[in-house]
């Protein structure tokens, strides 16, 4: 048997895939038969079983074969809600703005093609943006009133868009329709999408940071893995301890610090020790250069000053996320963090709650959502795809049966937790939500670019040495101090 | 004494002189040929350009209706440290990338200006990098300027040198940058190696006559016969590093500490990320002065080191 074969069985049988998968992923890689022979033998079957199975699957014999990892009909329950809109009379279209990975985005056609099946007059267009294109692309669209009728909003900017008026509230669909519990969704999963007592996104996923780790560094070094008994200085403890060696072979034990760049930053690293970044919710308050978050950040930065996490040259030309490289004991990741680590990583890991501080026990909660825009033309039509698409039946085709994550909707966690490509402690995930340890307060003001903007290059000369921790923190405060000025108003 | 009628004084007719028929043609295939052009800058430009004059003096996100604010984004400019450290960092990256470049590609071409063999071959290789895409480079580059592994680095640890972060400290960061704009040299290098093809013989067979040495005629006839051509590509050169943008996104976002937060940059992050286009529009207009007024010393300075062949000097 090839080398090639037997690495890429073991990592098929690695993410469970069934002997359909594997096929199509022969398939798609244009394996000839002799080679997928020796790829379904690797995963214990025999050449003329896959062959029986493709022919006995008509539609995937007389299909081209997919693009997706995930299989079209798996995690469909059938269970799509009956909507109180009328369906359009006339064929129409509707176009969705996305921004998933080319994985994902797959899985989103899928969707898009059976939920067309469900809706023959309803042309679903999914346009696809690459993250750092996303935000100009639609800013434009929208100074140009050519918005899609549908658009994917991240926390970060979903209050400067509503204020500015380029979606329309749902209350008056959701209020039509029976089966739209919004008591069903994550209390966090909805802050950023509420403004003015209405609603004007329907959140797709809201979830806390996790902390990822790498069992087989944890093995050998003879550690056990982390677990609810952790608090942070334990987390210090081991990070440290399993740091190691040097150059490309070094291994460190954390993957990232706190930096006020990062407008998640507080509820890891403050909130646990009684600091605070802006005072939330209002963000009108800065109090990151009090004692408190002084001691704090000072506290992380002694991880730095050990070697425990990568420096920015360590981090160059690195994917994110980086832990899925190997050389990283332990991370702080979203569960949306998931796919990439389960395509790229060759190790064995899993999924902890971010450890307790001393005084509470926090991690940052955050997500996205989809909204329809002022400019759809079709707004009972995109109705229908949101009240699908956002259902439990969708989240689970989409967010949960794929391992993606984090669903906002509590109904569709059963399926996450059981999902194939989920990780074994994913109910880690789940916990940290129902258990109230994931936070929204995390800086989702309209002034929340502007002040990571301001606060990011000043910390960079504590990360390069060059400032010291109260130094930049009083700096920082400076910055940012007038502008959230604005939000005292 | 004779009443003699006084001579009439003919005077030269005013405006154009009239064309003859070469060169009417002339005139019409400069305008087709220019057309394309013209009709691309009206069609994608022009309404662009004017109409972001309109938006600097309003506070617009761009998601809503503008209101008008007068000269307001203007003032604020004054109050902007981040404004003056943008600012600074692109004349510092334009002065650097077209200082260096020009030496670089001067010397180049001037290299590949011999008569040997395979001259052609040399050229092409030269050449080559500027044909490669901005985002490829900037990988590329990150690479080659990697602290721990990178090319530049391993080379200086073999002389007992241990290389700095290049893009990761804040000294270091803009250096790396102008060092990596060395590698488009090769698209002025081009233009060099056409102006020395026509220079004449002639003046260089003048200048052995006169005794003088490979410098002095370097010196006293090449830099003079390619002055319009350095000229040239310095202007250019400037105006496009001042307008630097995607190598500088990719590769450092503008970090560490805003080392390499580049005028570009700036007016992006204004007005894509904090829906402040107003803001940005008026960025933007300070920009096209600022490369007008330095354009405008150029020329001024031009007059007392460019030579025109032919050229008439009062």
């Amino acid at each position: 048997m090839g080398k090639h074969e037997e690495e890429l069985a073991r990592e098929l049988q690695r993410r469970g895939m069934s002997r359909r998968d594997v096929l199509r992923i022969g398939l798609r890689m244009g394996l000839g038969a002799a080679s997928m022979g020796l790829l379904l033998a690797a995963c214990g079957q025999t050449a003329s079983e896959p062959a029986k199975d493709a022919a006995a699957d008509g539609e995937a014999a007389a299909e081209p074969a997919s693009e997706s990892i995930f299989d079209i009909t798996a995690g469909d329950t059938g269970a799509w809600p009956k909507s109180a809109i009328a369906e359009p009379g006339d064929k129409i279209e509707i176009s969705v703005g996305h921004t998933w990975d080319a994985v994902f985005f797959e899985r989103q056609l899928q969707f898009d093609k059976l939920f067309m099946q469900r809706h023959p007059n309803i042309t679903v267009k999914a346009e696809n943006t690459p993250w750092g294109e996303y935000r100009q692309k639609y800013t434009a669209a929208a100074a140009g009133n050519a918005m899609p009728d549908i658009l994917y909003t991240q926390f970060s900017w979903a209050q400067e868009t509503i204020r500015s008026g380029l979606y329309i509230a749902l209350d008056d669909y959701i209020a039509k329709e029976k089966d739209f519990n919004l008591g069903d969704f994550t209390k966090p999963s909805l802050v950023s999408y509420q403004y003015d007592g209405k609603l004007w996104g329907i959140p797709y996923d809201e979830g806390p940071g996790n902390l990822y780790y790498n069992k087989d560094l944890f093995d050998a070094a003879g550690e056990a893995y982390p677990d609810d008994s952790w608090d942070l200085e334990k987390l210090k403890a081991v990070a440290i301890k399993m740091t190691k060696g040097e150059g490309p072979d070094k291994i460190f034990g954390l993957g990232e610090l706190p930096s006020p760049g990062d407008s998640l930053m507080a509820p890891n690293y403050l909130f646990p020790f009684g600091a605070q970044y802006l005072s939330e919710p209002k963000e009108d308050e800065c109090l990151i250069n009090k004692p408190e978050a002084v001691t704090a950040m000072e506290w992380w930065e002694e991880l730095r000053a050990k070697g425990a996490v990568p420096s920015p040259a360590d981090l160059q030309n690195v994917a994110w996320p980086a832990f899925q490289f190997g050389k990283i004991a332990m991370t702080l990741q979203g569960s949306w963090a998931t796919p990439p680590i389960q395509a790229g990583s060759k190790f064995k890991w899993d999924i902890a709650k971010w450890p307790k501080g001393p005084k509470v026990h926090t991690t940052f909660s955050a997500g996205s959502a989809y909204m329809i825009t002022r400019d759809s033309k079709n707004v009972d039509a995109a109705w229908l795809y949101m009240n699908e698409y956002l259902s439990t039946a969708g989240q689970t085709y989409m967010w949960a049966s794929t391992g993606r994550g984090s669903p906002s909707r509590l109904s569709a966690w059963p399926a996450y937790l059981g999902s194939k490509f989920a990780p074994a402690g994913a109910k880690n995930v789940e916990e940290a939500m129902s258990q109230g340890i994931g936070t929204h307060d995390i800086l989702d003001q309209p002034t929340g670019p502007r002040v990571t903007q301001a606060a990011g290059p000043i910390w960079d000369l504590v990360v390069a040495g060059q400032k010291s921790v109260k130094d930049a923190l009083d700096e920082i405060f400076a910055a940012v101090d007038p502008i959230i000025a604005e939000n005292r108003m | 004494m004779t009443n003699a009628q006084p001579t009439p004084i003919t005077t030269p007719p005013k405006g154009k002189p009239k064309l003859g028929g070469m060169a009417r043609k002339e005139e019409r295939s400069f305008y087709l040929f220019i057309l394309p052009w013209i009709i691309g800058f009206l069609l994608f430009d022009a309404g662009a350009i004017i109409a972001s004059f309109g938006i600097s003096f309003t506070n617009w996100s761009a998601l809503s209706a503008p209101s008008y604010v007068g000269t307001l984004n203007y003032s604020r400019l004054i109050a902007d440290s981040v404004f003056y450290k943008a600012m600074g960092n692109s004349l510092y990256y334009g002065l650097g990338s077209v200082g260096l470049g020009t030496i670089v590609s001067f010397l180049l071409a001037l290299l590949l200006n011999q008569n040997v063999w395979g001259m052609s071959l040399f050229r092409t290789i030269f050449y080559l990098p500027s044909v490669v895409s901005g985002i490829a480079v900037a990988i590329l580059w990150i690479m080659i300027l990697h602290q721990d592994f990178g090319l530049i680095n391993s080379f200086l640890a073999w002389f007992g040198i241990k290389g700095p972060g290049w893009l990761v400290q804040p000294q270091w960061a803009m250096p790396s940058l102008i060092l990596m704009s060395l590698w488009s040299a090769g698209g002025s290098m081009v233009i060099y190696l056409a102006g020395l093809q026509s220079v004449p013989t002639h003046l260089y067979e003048a200048a052995e006559i006169d005794g003088a040495d490979t410098f002095q005629k370097f010196w006293t006839v090449t830099v003079p016969m390619m002055s319009p051509v350095i000229l040239y590509n310095l202007i250019v050169g400037f105006i496009a590093s001042i307008q630097g943008f995607v190598t500088v996104y990719v590769m450092t976002n503008g970090g560490p500490a805003n080392a390499t937060l580049v005028y570009g940059l700036y007016i992006y992050r204004t007005a894509f990320i904090n829906f402040q286009m107003g803001y940005a529009s008026a960025l933007a207009w300070v920009l096209l002065v600022v490369i007008i007024l330095i354009t405008v010393v150029q020329f001024i300075v031009a007059r007392y080191w460019v030579y025109y062949e032919g050229d008439l000097k009062s």
